[in-house]
């Protein structure tokens, strides 16, 4: 069943269209990774989930809420870059936070104590935010989100403001909360999505370019793949740049060096008799010939590129 | 059923109830750690003080001041007690004013600029509780000033000049902090509808001024206008010194107080509205 579902989701910025007619939706219990490159609007749309940026069109609806219901209820938020009032301490912001929501003052303190706690941060707490480096505010920013238990999380960026140590961390915490509740986070490394989610959505230029199961899509995009290394000599490279120019139908190239090339072939055997009578013919020194299929990076640089 | 109906909508209220309070605590807290709740009564005393003070020595002032043609009598009136405490009340409704408008200048417009607006609002919280959480604190901060001003100048005043009664000090400082409250409220909107906390100053006193100005020299009657609010503040003190019977009605300043109290209300309403439409910065 799906707990979030968005339909055609816009949003346009005197002039400029951030986010176009994007729809998808997140089953209840999934992780989703939202992927694009910067300026891809993955923020834009984060943002009208969130309540923060109201919609120019489209629909956002979460399932099993009584009409009237508030959505913030529902969602814990984490900000590509959170903010705090620095003159108060960690576990006051988080005890606010709680308040907030409405907890109770002694679930709130408690509440606020095991957080901390659980991001890494419970020496910390008492400290003011003023003092706080960029991975601890982010960590804080991860508790806040959590504090009342949200059943969707969402959230920005989670781990590219942190330390390689901090990432770690942070992606296994995010492992172990993905079992406890829907989680939604954009990104825009792949392997991070690889490693957590269930489903993608690949944004590319305000639009939706490809989404569906992480296995649905490895199976549906899975094309044979040629790889090509070359000795990076002057002839060679030479050759390679031309012959990507004229390459012969049923090649396409899926990504290039100066020195190799990875391309996506329709027919495989076809396509091996090809390249080996071209390397022979051109007397290209390869180094490297690989046979394999398409990774999910590959997919994304398609769906990147073309848009 | 009904009884639980009833049980839910009091636990409703009461969660309400408990998030405004979280509000408004964490504007306090705010006003006490950055030393505002220091620095403007502090600000206000001395401005307070000084009036009465510098209008006692003013004859001595000028005396020494030395560049007088030989000869010159110097006879300057003494102010009465309730002009020396009228005085007071023009310098907190020119300077209070300017320092409660800068205070408070950045209330929404600092937030969303920092992006803690985002933190809070995404949180199961009224806008409206947002807004008069925030108004609430202003208020309270801007008449704790008021107080300790007009505290020190009554008290330089009784020392300096002679009594006032409260009878006449009491209403007029009760006026004066009417008037005040609306402009920190008009400061408040601004804050919420401008990306600028410099121009949200600017357009609450030059609403303020512009409100006082046409009060003053425009030469209708306009009961209405709150802009009247400082001067039957000080008409308080200084017609009613003068002549007993003189001043406004009573009927015409309960007008007032009603137009300017339903006028704030408004402007929260505006200011609410302008943050459920735009939280956050982008
Ligand atoms: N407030 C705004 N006004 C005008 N344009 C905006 C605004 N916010 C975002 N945009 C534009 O919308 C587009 C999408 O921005 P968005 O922040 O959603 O990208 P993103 O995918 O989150 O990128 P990043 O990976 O860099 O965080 C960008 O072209 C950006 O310039
Ligand atoms: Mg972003």
């Amino acid at each position: 069943m799906a707990l979030l579902t968005v339909d055609r989701l816009t949003k346009r910025f005197e002039g400029a269209l951030a986010v176009d007619e994007v729809g998808f939706s997140v089953g209840e219990g999934r992780c989703a990774a939202l992927l694009g490159p910067n300026g891809a609007g993955k923020t834009t749309t984060i943002r009208m989930l969130t309540g923060l940026l109201a919609p120019t069109a489209g629909t956002i609806a979460l399932e099993g809420m009584k009409p009237g219901q508030d959505r913030r209820e529902w969602i814990g938020y984490l900000p590509q870059h959170p903010a705090f009032y620095g003159w108060m301490s960690g576990h006051e912001f988080l005890v606010c936070a709680a308040r907030l929501c409405g907890l109770s003052k002694k679930e709130a303190a408690e509440r606020s104590g095991e957080l901390l706690e659980r991001v890494g941060l419970g020496a910390a707490g008492k400290r003011r935010i003023a003092g706080y480096s960029g991975g601890m505010k982010q960590r804080l920013g991860l508790a806040q989100a959590l504090i009342h238990r949200p059943k969707l999380l969402i959230l920005d960026e989670p781990v590219s403001a942190l330390d390689p140590i901090g990432r770690r961390e942070v992606m296994t915490l995010l492992g172990e909360l993905k079992s406890e509740t829907t989680v939604l986070f954009s990104t825009h490394v792949l392997p991070d999505a690889e490693e957590l989610c269930d489903d993608i959505l690949v944004m590319a230029a305000g639009r939706l370019a490809a989404g569906g199961s992480l296995a649905g899509i490895r199976e549906r995009n899975r094309q044979p793949v040629l790889s090509l290394e070359t000795e990076g000599d002057a002839r060679s490279r030479a050759w390679l740049a031309a012959w990507l120019k004229r390459l012969p139908d049923g090649f396409e190239t899926a990504s290039a060096t100066s020195t190799g090339a990875r391309l996506v072939v329709r027919d495989l055997e076809a396509a091996r008799r090809t390249v080996l009578r071209e390397l022979a013919d051109e007397n290209v020194r390869v180094t490297k010939l690989e046979v394999g299929y398409t990774t999910l990076e590959d997919l994304f640089l398609k769906a990147v590129g073309s848009a | 059923m009904s009884l639980s109906l009833k049980m839910k909508m009091k636990m409703k209220m009461s969660t309400g109830m408990q998030k405004w309070l979280v509000l408004f605590r964490k504007e306090w807290l705010e006003i006490v750690r950055s030393y505002r709740i220091l620095w403007l009564p502090i600000a206000f005393a001395v401005l307070g003080a000084s009036q009465p003070i510098t209008s006692f020595f003013m004859p001595d002032i000028l005396a020494s001041a030395g560049n007088l043609p030989e000869g010159t009598v110097i006879s300057i009136p003494a102010p009465t007690p309730p002009e020396a405490l009228a005085g007071a009340l023009s310098q907190f409704g020119a300077i209070g004013l300017l320092l409660v408008a800068l205070s408070s200048m950045g209330a929404v417009s600092g937030e969303r600029t920092s992006g803690t607006s985002a933190m809070i609002l995404v949180k199961p919280v009224p806008f409206a509780s947002f807004i008069t959480a925030k108004w609430a604190a202003l208020v309270l901060l801007a008449s704790l000033s008021l107080a300790a001003g007009y505290g020190a100048a009554w008290y330089y005043t009784e020392t300096l000049f002679g009594s006032v009664s409260w009878r006449d000090a009491l209403p007029a400082v009760l006026l004066f902090a009417l008037w005040m409250s609306f402009v920190g409220t008009l400061t408040l909107l601004f804050s919420a509808l401008l990306r600028s906390a410099a121009a949200a100053a600017a357009a609450a006193l030059a609403t303020a001024a512009a409100l006082s100005l046409s009060a003053s020299s425009l030469p209708f009657e306009q009961s209405w206008n709150p802009g009247r609010l400082s001067a039957l503040a000080a008409g308080r003190l200084v017609a009613s010194a003068a002549s007993p019977a003189g001043g406004q009605t009573a009927g015409d300043v309960w007008l007032t107080v009603a137009v300017t109290a339903i006028a704030m209300l408004a402007a929260l309403f505006a200011s609410a509205r302008a943050v459920r439409r735009r939280p956050a910065d982008a």
